[in-house]
């Protein structure tokens, strides 16, 4: 019965989705995109997540990802479209190079690493001024990808949501689960039974950074310029965690649920007062890490099917 | 068969030698028991060899093969499975998903047939309701599911670290019936860690005792529990 529900609330989320551009103007599809975008970054950081390791440098390996993608068109004449998966592959390289020196630390260490990473690329990219624009960021001489039309933008955010999406659910439902979930619940557990901690959280860190370089690809070639400030801006990094937090994490739906309502009490928030939205953030993430730990989806669950004792 | 062997095993922590220069061998269809008193490094001894922590010198071999350092899950996918004193379940997986973790990584299984190996296994230790949380759990329920997780593993050297601690007699005697049949069926070589003698008398073919990180005797129960230095080690020095 809840599978059942679960099914039908996702299949009129997705026939919205599809539908939107016909229905919609300019603006709801701006806000549309925003929170596709902030969706996938929750879903990507969430996946990390549920092998208990807390990254917060979503916004770095997003904001290099948007930095390769509008320098390889500038600089290496790539194509707008085919700079995106370039960008995906950057990210993921470096994901590769950084996680084998970082993946040994745990908890508090292995997230103030994280947290560092955006800042020092974002001072790398500030200083190499030649290459990189500098601090005054970088135009695409052709600017926005696909003339900026707006269903067409639209679509490239729902596709860069979609990998996310697949990307999730497939970890859901693979050795993944298995792998993440056996090393947060007991690493020592995990290894005797054969997982390969490290392996497994180098993989998750490969996949979750790439796709999380192509969301910066996508971004940067909606707007057709990068400025350091802009796509390695905290933002990229707390709002996906905030909206995780408040849906619920250690699965799909949370991210999905927290990214939809923050979302769109932000946008609306924006409008009666500017930069409130981020007081509200803040105030939502407190009274989530005070009240509940597993989220409004969490909660949710709880409330379906009360009343079950634990055997002791 | 010997499918496994150490040789002057030791692991010192700073000044404490918690293992020293333990040497012994284990046989194929054997279960051995692995007694001493508290703090006689047992534990740290079953860590060795499973890969939990690296000896600061001597070698461990299985099956022949040096595997002195290599890391844990490595040896889990040759063949060697353990339980923990203090229970370790996967609180985010259900009982059967935990089973399923073994076989899958130690075995390189899909999910389709590490389930019916998980199941199998579930089955031979009377293991039933596979779907719950392991919150639902007994206490007998959680031992039998790290057996079980084990014995996913397909392996053929086992290790039982105190499974019988916190269980009424009724349990003990229906485990130490359910570990007998499964180490005769399944040909393994089982290691049993307990401070109950009457579970190490009924259950083993053979003992090792260490007393402060040093083995001290090796034997059949009967014969080890009239050793005067046995007795002096649990008992203490007469004064």
């Amino acid at each position: 019965m809840n599978r059942n529900l679960a099914r039908v609330v996702a299949t009129l989320l997705g026939a919205l989705a599809v539908a939107l551009p016909a229905l919609a103007g300019a603006y709801p599809l701006q806000v549309a995109r925003n929170v596709m975008l902030y969706m996938a970054l929750a879903i990507t950081w969430d996946m990390l997540l549920r092998s208990g390791q807390i990254s917060f440098g979503i916004a770095g390996l997003f904001g290099l990802g948007a930095y390769a993608s509008i320098l390889g068109v500038i600089r290496a004449g790539m194509p707008a479209w085919a700079s995106i998966p370039f960008a995906a592959a950057f990210s993921a390289l470096a994901a590769l190079l950084i996680g084998y020196l970082i993946l040994r630390l745990r908890g508090m260490y292995f997230s103030i690493v994280t947290l560092a990473l955006a800042e020092i690329f974002r001072i790398v990219i500030h200083n190499l001024h030649d290459f990189t624009g500098g601090p005054e960021g970088i135009v695409a001489p052709q600017g926005v990808i696909f003339g900026g039309s707006a269903s067409a933008l639209y679509w490239l955010a729902l596709g860069g949501l979609a990998v996310a999406l697949g990307a999730s659910i497939w970890f859901e439902r693979s050795k993944f689960h298995f792998a993440l979930t056996a090393i947060r619940d007991n690493e020592i557990a995990a290894s005797t039974s054969g997982v390969n901690i490290f392996s497994w959280l180098l993989a998750t860190f490969v996949i979750t950074s790439g796709i999380q370089g192509l969301l910066g690809g996508i971004f940067v070639q909606s707007y057709g310029f990068a400025t350091p400030d802009s796509v390695f801006s905290a933002d990229f990094t707390l709002l996906p965690l905030a909206m995780a937090l408040l849906g619920g994490i250690h699965g799909t739906v949370g991210p999905i649920m927290g990214a939809v309502l923050l979302g769109v009490a932000s946008e609306w928030l924006k409008l009666q007062m500017p930069y409130g939205h981020l007081v509200v953030y803040g105030i939502i993430i407190i009274i989530v890490i005070l009240f509940m730990p597993r989220g409004l989806y969490g909660l949710a669950r709880k409330m379906a099917r009360p009343a079950e004792g634990r055997a002791e | 068969m010997t499918k496994l062997r150490t040789e002057h095993l030791t692991r010192a922590f700073l000044g404490l030698v918690a293992v020293n220069d333990v040497s012994f061998s284990m046989e194929e269809g054997e279960i051995l028991g692995i007694i001493g008193p508290n703090g006689a490094g047992k534990t740290t001894f079953i860590n060795l060899v499973s890969g939990i922590i690296m000896p600061s010198s001597g070698t461990v071999e299985y099956k022949g093969r040096d595997i002195t350092y290599l890391p844990a899950h490595d040896r889990a996918r040759l063949g060697i499975a353990r339980t923990y004193q203090l229970i370790h379940p996967l609180e985010n997986l259900s009982l059967i998903q935990n089973v399923m973790v073994g076989s899958i990584f130690a075995k390189g299984n899909g999910l389709r047939a590490a389930r019916a190996k998980a199941e199998e296994v579930c089955a031979s230790l009377g293991l039933t309701g596979l779907d719950r949380d392991t919150s639902k759990l007994t206490i007998l329920e959680i031992k039998k599911m790290e057996i079980a997780r084990a014995l996913a593993n397909e392996p053929e050297v086992l290790f039982l670290d105190e499974v019988m601690a916190g269980l009424n007699s009724d349990e003990t005697r229906e485990l130490i019936a359910q570990v007998q049949t499964i180490a005769r069926e399944r040909k393994l070589a089982v290691g049993v860690v307990e401070h109950v003698m009457g579970v190490i008398k009924e259950l083993t073919h053979r003992v090792i005792v260490l007393e402060a990180g040093e083995l001290i005797a090796e034997g059949p129960y009967e014969e080890v529990s009239k050793n005067p230095r046995v007795i002096e080690a649990y008992l203490g020095g007469a004064a």
